[in-house]
């Protein structure tokens, strides 16, 4: 199933936190987006099912704005895009 | 002329010379206890004494905990091939840290909001690496525990063949440590006249373990808890309103339970340091802010835990005092 919002900018990180369990996906999501500009999109890939309610909530919290989301079953695929506030 | 002696390289630990042949030698017992000193000015009875645990060879209570967690993961084989990860304020880090760096074995902390920049640069000197974690890191409405979740979730994480969690919070060896050493401590130190017990809530080793030892002694011992207030500044206590209970809490043990806000806490810090020379850390000063607001143990021995110095919360000390100690002119 995948969910996508408009967006010209093909991500510019992609981030493997499969075989990671909540919070872990979330943390370096954290960190690789501090490392990121404003309006770059980070593409991150998650295996732990419960990233389904917590990246849209993470990425919520932080001012970013949620591109796509590829639910594959075993493998979720997030596309992050940078905003403002993170 | 040069005079050869035969004096050998390494003599045993002595502890009545002060001698030790290793840094872990000074870890307390009931043969070489952390000091129990009244206070003499601060509070307004006459019968209350602090347990000065920052006078550990790492800094604070936790070295009890700490030394019985790693010796019990050891034991069991958990540490073949695999680091420690523990989630902690800092002074369990620390001590893991130190006994962790003398045995060879690699230390993660993940370290919640709130803890002095001291704190994390002591560990980083100690080699552990350190995860900053935000108080609220699981976005999904889930309690202020990030920085446990966080380590939950590496000691789970590739199949657990990376890193084992100690988890003083759960880890019944934490309690044991004070059941063995703190609380016949203060039982031989007061000489059985101990009347009241006070300990901050935190992991909970520390009030369920000498809780457990001395109403084992005598029940009529009151068990107090201080809990600081949600939203609180004070490393190392946790507000059951804000953060999970851990397992090592039995609730049984504890008679009362007094809440502190920082305000409070802070002052009789500065009370402590100023009256009577005991330079303590912040939970110190909530906890004998409790001990000070109690008008019932006249009679027998009042003790209260002293868990950390001050020294890694100077900062934070810094912006309280302001202009306080600096010259008007």
């Amino acid at each position: 199933m995948t969910t996508r919002e408009q967006s010209d900018v093909a991500p510019a990180m992609t981030l493997d936190t499969s075989g990671l369990l909540c919070p872990l996906p979330v943390y370096k999501a954290a960190l690789a987006l501090e490392g990121m500009e404003r309006g770059q999109v980070l593409e991150l890939l998650c295996t732990d099912p419960g990233s389904l309610a917590d990246i849209p909530a993470f990425a919520r919290q932080r001012g970013d704005r949620l591109v796509e989301v590829d639910d594959r079953g075993e493998l979720q695929v997030f596309w992050i895009e940078k905003g403002a506030g993170g | 002329m040069v005079i050869q002696t035969e004096i050998s390289p390494t003599r045993p630990t002595d502890h009545a010379l002060r001698r030790f042949e290793d840094i872990r030698d000074l870890l307390p017992d009931i043969d070489n206890p952390t000091p129990l000193v009244r206070i003499r000015n601060a509070v307004s009875a006459d019968n209350v004494y602090v347990k000065l645990e920052w006078l550990n060879p790492f800094g604070s209570i936790k070295d009890r905990a700490a030394s019985y967690l790693i010796a019990g993961l050891r034991s069991n084989g958990a540490l073949e091939n695999r680091q420690i990860v523990e989630a902690s304020s800092g002074n369990t880090a620390i001590a893991m840290a130190a006994i962790g760096a003398i045995s060879g074995t690699k230390v993660t902390i993940t370290i919640p909001d709130g803890i002095p920049e001291e704190t994390k640069t002591i560990l980083r000197m100690l080699g552990a690496e350190v995860w900053e974690t935000p108080d609220e890191l699981c976005p999904v409405d889930h309690p202020k525990d990030g920085a446990i979740a966080l380590a939950r979730s590496l000691a789970a994480s590739e199949g657990g063949s990376r890193y084992v969690m100690a988890n003083q919070y759960e880890n019944p060896d934490n309690v044991q440590a004070h059941y063995e050493t703190t609380g016949p401590e203060i039982w031989r130190q007061t000489e059985g006249a101990v009347t009241a017990f006070f300990a901050g809530f935190g992991t909970c080793g520390t009030i369920t373990g000498v809780g457990r030892y001395l109403k084992e002694r005598k029940q009529d011992i009151a068990i107090i808890a201080i809990e600081p207030e949600k939203g609180h500044r004070l490393a190392g206590l946790k507000s059951f309103a804000e953060a999970n209970e851990p397992g090592n809490l039995d609730r049984g043990l504890i008679d009362d339970v007094v809440t502190v806000s920082d305000d409070l806490a802070y002052a009789m810090t500065l009370k402590l340091h100023r009256e009577d020379g005991l330079l303590v850390g912040p939970s110190t000063g909530a906890i004998v802010h409790a001990i000070n607001s109690y008008s019932y143990f006249a009679d027998g021995v009042v003790v209260g835990v002293s868990p950390d110095g001050s020294a890694k919360y100077t900062s934070q000390f810094n912006e309280l005092l302001g202009t306080d100690g600096l010259p008007t002119q």
